[in-house]
């Protein structure tokens, strides 16, 4: 008998899985964002059960409050919502799909044995990190190790966000 | 082991990692909408964050992979702010972000 715990994380899961379907294969691109909001929730609710609780929030807010959000507007702005060309007509699913579903059981088949080979830590270790908080412990590595990655990022970002709106400048 | 044992162990998370990687791939190869073909990469980051969180907690028990991951998530922000910006200046000059229509440097 699963716990509940096991039912509602399989629950989510399933979610994804299908919304992820769902953004591949929804002839209608508003549609499959709305598809893609779905399976970045169910994402989050994934990685809260693998103890990753400030990943979980950072994914809820900066994806799904943040990029779906500037999609849906994209997708608003390049047509008039009563247009049919709003449909994705067309779609080449053959070749497409072949090649996914060989990588899919390349990769599958690589990540079945890597899970094997790769040695788990001692129990009491795990069920100490299973158990505590994760904020403070980010913040340590985001300042300790992984500074330079950290500094690089925002450099990054602010690259990003200045090249954006240089490109979305109105016309002189 | 049951069903449910599996699903919410290493197995469950890598299988879910694997079909979004492969959704994405598929939506990226298929889509001829710029927008449609965003969302795939969307997928296949996801895919990947869900790998470092996954072996993180399931192998190492250390606090790593969710730094990488949230180095993804910053990235894939970064990557579709400039993506939409480039589909919108697309679309103000060509009228079309139908990416068989654009073909300027092809040849």
């Amino acid at each position: 008998m699963p716990s509940g715990s096991e039912t509602v994380l399989f629950a989510f899961q399933c979610i994804t899985v299908l919304s992820a379907v769902g953004v591949a294969l929804l002839p209608n691109v508003l549609h499959a964002a709305v598809a893609l909001l779905f399976t970045l929730v169910g994402v989050a609710v994934m990685f809260l059960f693998a103890a990753a609780d400030f990943v979980a929030a950072a994914q809820v807010m900066i994806y799904a409050g943040g990029v779906t959000m500037l999609v849906l507007f994209a997708i608003m702005l390049t047509h008039f919502i009563y247009k049919a060309k709003l449909k994705d007509q067309g779609m080449r699913l053959l070749v497409p799909g072949i090649v996914a579903f060989g990588v899919f059981t390349l990769v599958y088949r690589g990540l079945i044995d890597l899970g094997r080979w790769i040695p788990q830590n001692a129990p009491e270790k795990f069920a100490e990190f299973s158990s505590s908080p994760k904020t403070a412990a980010i913040g340590d590595a985001l300042l300790g190790n992984y500074l330079l990655a950290f500094e690089a990022v925002t450099i990054l970002l602010l690259g990003a966000l200045v090249g954006a709106v240089w490109l979305a400048r109105p016309e002189q | 082991m049951n069903l449910f044992q599996w699903a919410t162990g290493l197995q469950g998370y890598l299988w879910v990692s694997a079909v979004l990687l492969c959704l994405g791939i598929l939506s990226v190869l298929s889509r001829k909408n710029a927008i449609g073909l965003l969302l795939g990469i969307e997928l296949i980051m996801n895919a990947a964050a869900l790998n470092f969180v996954a072996f993180s907690k399931f192998r190492a028990a250390a606090i790593d992979g969710q730094v990488f991951a949230l180095f993804i998530i910053l990235i894939a922000a970064a990557e579709s702010a400039v993506g939409l910006a480039i589909v919108l200046r697309l679309y103000r000059l060509r009228q079309t972000i139908d990416t068989d229509e654009v073909t300027l440097m092809r040849n």
